[in-house]
């Protein structure tokens, strides 16, 4: 036959059955923020190469945010973990997969037979299956309770708070439902660049006309698109809460009475505002209202979301189609990571610890007893416990106290982490074991809403990294619990018989369309009455202003971002202008102290006292000051291990 | 033809420390026909690569009329200037280029001319003024005013001393903020301007260093009678790919790496963002 | 050789003809991904390729011009580096392209061809061939008719098909288009003169159905080309703008990219990867200085270069194909025709 073509370019290698598909396109879930959007990996001859955004997915919609656009970047370009490690001396030294193991559970062994306790860490970066299995290594081969994630405290009180508070039936409704709304109300840390999917769909709501009101510290993007913002201090967001629920019953139509001491007025100079927000808020058909990781510094995140709840439920919009009530989880799998029960006081499935029926389970799927204490959460773990299993977690980046993080990781007698880049946790590791990306990884995570969603490999792990799910399996088998499965696909079932939102997850939408979503559930307790709220920290004479970290996390410092050239730029920026740290505030705090952008001012509270340069931020409130969390360890003595502190702020002299 | 992005590969022969912070490097093709072939004028500048780190954009900072190297004075101010400060001699690194336009000789012919450095701003100038000094006849007067913040901040230090002792051309310094040791002036650039004779209506007027200084230095020729074709300057801008084709150093229409780096102040200011 | 006219080929042998296509290079086409999303992909099979359908919301411009894209691989070679260009020129054909989509790969190569050739970009393109399916119906945000980009394509094509039901009319647009087509000449024969009256008034059709401009790039140019955009208008959209890049990397015809080393064995690959112009990063100096911090200035500088008079004079178009994407994908409302509209009357809504 005649060549159909000219010859313009190479030919293709053989015959047509050999013409390689040389760009493979897989659809998995996004790693970054919580919103669980759907994005194509692309990868060119093995190599991670691009992303595609999807038409159909439910929650992205053809959408993809900056971050979700270098989700191919760290994997391909970072700093991988490409073969098992020892500690030796001289450093950490290459040895063979059984070796790493071996070096593992025997080191594990030696701390517990020394008496000393040994801890497990998950991560919101982790696959459900891999926190599944971290949960079962620690509640079951190492029979211990001291087992979390970093970021857990950030999440799961705010989350068991607004169960608890509506009787399991939140959090409720799905992002997509926002943009129906007719009111959205956003506790906001800034949902703009923390989870853009989720302020586009407030920002497409107020497109369409609805009523948004947003309460924060920060006059924040949404808040700039806001019909009202009410600018509060940080820690009193549960005023605005008190004062909604007021409204709400006045409004009437409530359907049920106020619990004693809680329709309380909000400050006076916010009242009528809020008081008409709460009429929306009541009179809406269907009305969104958002969590912001951020929202609740300052105050018990589980008191925070059990008034939500009562404000959703007083409302008549707990459970009502089209109406949400979501808090969102500062990172990926969040969710899904408390839902498999990494965290020290809940049980795989959320329960508590004394939940019978979930112990008879477990105990009945592991074939053994499932350590029911209450262990010691990530920061009061690392600094006690002798030995360590980290799995894609990083204290020193993720906890609040970075510093103590990271001299509690030194003096551990055995630190074994699964990561799949070089974070400070590896660098501190006695055993490093590599393990795949999202990108080279098979399971399910679970989104800010509940969908649980496929993470599909797009390409091969790096030299000989395995996929994390397997090397749980090999660590616990040297534990002496082997762990009996075949693929994730086998996690996943198991999942599915201990997690009872999980027990009806339908597979076929898992893998032929977008995964499928867990609904609420209802765990039989009574509605508790939400605590009452401490009085949040005020500024008072010479301490005229407060100072509190602006944010939960640092993307900064978690690897899919710094080890990502195109996402990492602003913030390698940043930290080289203001290696020494920085503080915001506003351009009239700035003007009063005479100081201009660049200046130090010294910022002093009952605990300690620092010097650092100014930066002028429109968004942050008179009063206000603002320190990154990247640069939190600046301010630790400042803060005293409080998240906000009046202080005095002057300008140095000479 | 050649990839536009191919760096050739070149080898440092030497590294001289000027500041705290900046060096420059001596630096040849390892090809012979590479370097024998490389034809540039000053102003311009090569994207420089440094293996793993990328390429930036640095200026040439010595003169064609000394082709038997190429000198390279860089500031550590990044991942890659750090990388390249800890290469030394015999060390790769690539080079591609020359790139952007050029400070125009033959217009200066006859012409008075005016230097006036700043900072790390002196190298652009630097290939020009020994273009000048090499070809001294075919000039007017030649003034150099070069201003730094510290003395510690001067770079060509063995060079101002050689343009401070030469007969053929009037040599000022400043620093903004003196030091123990430093008996000069103090002040910033234009303090110069009263101590040499401007010839604002013969002369041309070549402006490089930080924005701020530059933007100053120029409204104070202006005020002197300067014409703004006469003032001419050099943009820095972030750039990436150096042949006019990733946008990044765009103003307008027009892009730094091509249209520029070197501008008279008549362009400049019709430039929009 | 003798012209090649319009051919037609009946849709029983449509499925003949790519296989031979496919025989002589990989044949990128249209077809259903994971949950029914429309791609662009490598077809393994003449099934697979979808002839009604929403256009792909990632134009074909990732084949042409990667989000990575190696350049220059760099070897370590005793004590120092041996260098070596990259070039692709693997034979691609796309197949059912639509107008907006073809008028971009035209743009593109234009850019890539002007002033310094880029030969890495010109050697891919030169390998692909280009096969377009024209719009006989309107896409729901497309706007092509405002940019003379469709709905029939009228350059940048090698082939143009014209789907008529029972049978695809084949105009050749290149001299490659005529081999194209008089190679598969068994498979073809020449159009009737009704055939080709019949897509005559497709066309005429199509661009009724298409209806009247909507997005007028005429008045929005002279304001935006003399700065008379009131600076508060630029500042009015930034709150609806998230600053995805989405509608840079899905438009047909932005390239901007950076260029960074990738570790490739004991070597590495240096490679252009895509860049936004909507990133903060994109103009920041490494001293820190970023002449375009505010984001109502990188606002600003997307619409300076997709419709200023400046960049129509060199590029003979506007830097806009009607595809639409831009719209698809905003995490915002700041659209090409929203902003183009806000332009022309000096208002922002949101």
């Amino acid at each position: 036959m005649a060549p159909i073509l000219p010859l313009h370019g190479a030919a293709p290698t053989q015959a047509k059955a050999s013409i390689v598909t040389t760009v493979d396109a897989v659809c998995t879930t996004c790693p970054f923020c919580a919103c669980g959007c759907g994005i194509y990996l692309q990868a060119e001859d093995g190599k991670l190469s691009g992303v595609g955004p999807s038409r159909h997915h439910p929650i992205s919609q053809s959408r993809v945010c900056a971050r979700g656009w270098g989700a191919h970047e760290a994997p391909a370009w970072g700093e991988r973990l490409t073969e098992p490690l020892v500690r030796r001396a001289g450093g950490l030294t290459p040895v063979t997969w059984e070796e790493a193991l071996d070096a593992a559970t025997t080191s594990l062994g030696a701390v517990q037979a020394a008496g000393k306790a040994v801890g497990v860490l998950g991560s919101a970066r982790a696959t459900n299956e891999e926190n599944y299995l971290v949960a079962r290594l620690a509640r079951g081969a190492l029979g211990t309770g001291d087992l979390d994630s970093c970021l857990r405290s950030t999440y799961l009180p705010l989350a068991r708070g607004i169960a608890r508070g509506s009787g399991g039936r939140a959090p409720w409704g799905r992002l997509a439902d926002i943009e129906g709304s007719e009111v959205v109300i956003v506790f906001d840390g800034d949902l703009a660049s923390s989870h853009p999917r989720a302020a586009f769909a407030v920002m497409r709501a107020v497109a369409r006309g609805a009523r948004l009101l947003t309460v924060s510290c920060l006059r924040t993007q949404l808040a700039r698109l806001a019909a009202l913002h009410v600018p509060v201090s940080p820690g009193g967001q549960h005023e605005v809460v008190s004062g909604l629920v007021a409204s709400v019953a006045e409004a009437g139509g409530a359907e049920e009475s106020v619990p004693e001491g809680w329709a309380v007025e909000p400050p006076a100079a916010l009242a009528e505002e809020v008081r008409e927000a709460g009429r929306w808020y009541a009179e809406a058909e269907r009305a969104s209202l958002l969590v912001a990781p951020e929202a609740v510094m300052g105050n018990s995140g589980e008191a925070f979301g059990a008034a939500l709840a009562l404000l959703s439920r007083m409302s008549g919009h707990l459970g009502r189609p089209g109406s949400v009530l979501l808090p969102l989880p500062v990172r990926w799998n969040l969710r899904g990571a408390c839902e498999m029960g990494v965290g020290p006081d809940v049980l795989p499935g959320g329960g508590p610890l004394d939940d019978a029926a979930a112990l008879e389970r477990l105990a009945e799927v592991w074939g053994g007893e499932p350590a029911t204490g209450a262990g010691r959460d990530a920061a009061a773990m690392i600094g006690t416990v002798g030995g360590l299993v980290v799995v894609a977690d990083d204290p020193p980046s993720a906890l609040r106290d970075g510093r103590a993080a990271v001299q509690g990781l030194a003096e551990l007698d055995c630190l074994v982490v699964l990561d799949a880049f070089m974070t400070p946790t590896v660098r501190a590791a006695h055993v490093v074991l590599p393990i795949a990306s999202h990108a080279e990884n098979e399971g399910t995570c679970t989104s800010a809403d509940g969908r649980v969603q496929r993470v599909r490999p797009c390409a091969p792990p790096p030299g000989s990294a395995r996929p994390g799910w397997q090397v749980l399996a090999g660590l616990s088998a040297g534990l002496g619990r082997a762990f009996d499965f075949a693929s994730p696909g086998g996690v996943l079932d198991e999942i599915r018989r201990v997690v009872p939102a999980y027990e009806r997850l339908d597979e076929r939408a898992l893998d032929e369309v977008w995964g499928d979503v867990v609904a609420p559930q209802s765990d039989g307790r009574p509605i508790e009455c939400p605590a009452r709220f401490g009085d949040p920290p005020r500024a008072s004479g010479d301490a005229s202003h407060l100072l509190a970290l602006d944010g939960v996390f640092d993307w900064g410092s978690d690897p899919l971002v710094a080890f990502a050239p195109t996402l990492s730029r602003d913030f390698i920026s940043r930290r080289k202008l203001f290696s020494g740290g920085l503080v915001e505030m506003s351009g009239e705090d700035a003007k009063a102290l005479g100081v201009r952008p660049g200046w130090p001012v010294r910022i002093k509270s009952l605990h300690g006292e620092v010097t650092l340069p100014v930066v002028v931020r429109r968004e942050v409130e008179r009063g206000l000051l603002l320190v990154p969390f990247a640069f939190r360890d600046q301010v630790g003595d400042v803060l005293g291990g409080h998240d906000i502190v009046p202080v005095q702020v002057t300008r140095p002299e000479g | 033809m050649d990839s536009l992005f191919l760096p050739r590969v070149a080898r440092i022969l030497d590294v001289r420390d000027e500041t705290y912070d900046t060096k420059t490097f001596r630096v040849v093709f390892r090809d012979r026909a590479a370097q024998d072939g490389f034809e540039f004028r000053p102003g311009q500048f090569v994207e420089l690569s440094v293996f793993g780190y990328g390429e930036a954009p640095f200026c040439i900072a010595s003169s064609p009329t000394r082709p038997e190297c190429l000198e390279f004075t860089v500031r550590r101010a990044g991942q890659l200037t750090d990388a390249l400060h800890r290469l030394g001699p015999g060390d790769e690194i690539g080079l591609r280029g020359p790139c952007g336009n050029f400070f125009d000789l033959a217009a200066a012919e006859g012409k008075d001319l005016l230097f006036i450095g700043g900072g790390i701003g002196l190298p652009p100038l630097r290939g020009l003024i020994w273009n000048v000094l090499d070809r001294r006849e075919h000039f007017g007067h030649a003034t150099i005013l070069y201003g730094a913040r510290t003395p510690a901040d001067l770079v060509y230090k063995d060079e101002l001393k050689d343009w401070a002792e030469r007969s053929d051309v009037e040599f000022l310094v400043t620093v903004d903020r003196a030091a123990p040791g430093w008996d000069g002036i103090v002040g910033m650039v234009p303090v110069l301007f009263d101590r040499t004779e401007l010839r604002p209506s013969t002369s041309l007027a070549y402006v490089c260093g930080p924005p701020v200084m530059i933007s100053f230095v120029i409204q104070d020729l202006l005020m002197r009678g300067f014409s703004e074709e006469a003032i001419i300057s050099t943009l820095e801008r972030m750039m990436q790919c150096g042949v006019g084709k990733c946008n990044h150093c765009a103003i307008g229409h027009r892009y730094v790496c091509r249209d520029g780096p070197v501008f008279s102040y008549s362009q400049i200011k019709e430039m929009v963002e | 050789m003798e012209s090649v006219t319009a051919q037609v080929i009946a849709r029983a042998r449509v499925g003949a003809w790519i296989e031979r296509l496919m025989a002589e290079a990989e044949v990128i086409a249209p077809v259903l991904a994971h949950g029914g999303d429309e791609v662009f992909a490598a077809i393994q099979s003449p099934d697979e390729v979808l002839w009604e359908f929403a256009n792909p919301v990632h134009p074909p411009k990732q084949f042409l011009l990667p989000q990575t894209d190696p350049v220059v691989a760099i070897r370590r070679a005793g004590n120092g580096y041996a260098l070596e260009p990259i070039v692709d020129e693997r034979r691609r054909i796309l197949l059912n392209i639509r107008s907006c989509d073809v008028t971009g790969l035209a743009f593109l190569r234009r850019v890539h061809a002007a002033d310094l050739p880029d030969d890495s970009y010109l050697r891919r393109a030169a390998a692909v061939t280009v096969v377009c399916l024209a719009c006989s119906q309107p896409c729901p945000l497309g706007f092509c008719v405002c940019s003379a980009a469709g709905p029939f394509a009228r350059e940048g094509y090698d082939v143009q098909l014209s789907d008529m039901g029972d049978r695809l009319l084949a105009e050749p647009g290149s001299e490659r288009g005529e081999e194209l087509l008089s190679a598969a000449g068994d498979l073809f024969r020449p159009a009737t003169s009704e055939e080709l009256a019949r897509r005559h008034d497709l066309e005429e059709q199509a661009k009724r159905l298409f209806g009247e401009e909507t997005c007028h790039f005429a008045s929005a140019m002279r304001r935006v080309s003399t700065g008379r955009v009131a600076d508060e208008l630029w500042a009015s959209m930034t709150d609806w703008c998230l600053e995805c890049g989405a509608c840079n990397f899905v438009c047909p015809t932005c390239y901007c990219f950076s260029v960074k080393d990738r570790r490739d064995g004991d070597g590495w690959l240096r490679c252009r990867t895509w860049d936004s112009c909507q990133y903060p990063a994109f103009t920041r100096e490494a001293s820190g200085h970023n002449p375009r911090e505010e984001r109502k200035d990188r606002i600003k500088r997307r619409f300076f270069h997709k419709v200023s008079a400046q960049y129509f004079q060199r590029d003979g178009v506007v830097g806009c194909v009607g595809c639409g994407r831009c719209i698809e994908v905003c995490l915002g409302t700041t659209d090409m025709p929203a902003v183009v509209a806000a332009i022309r009357k000096g208002e922002w809504h949101g």
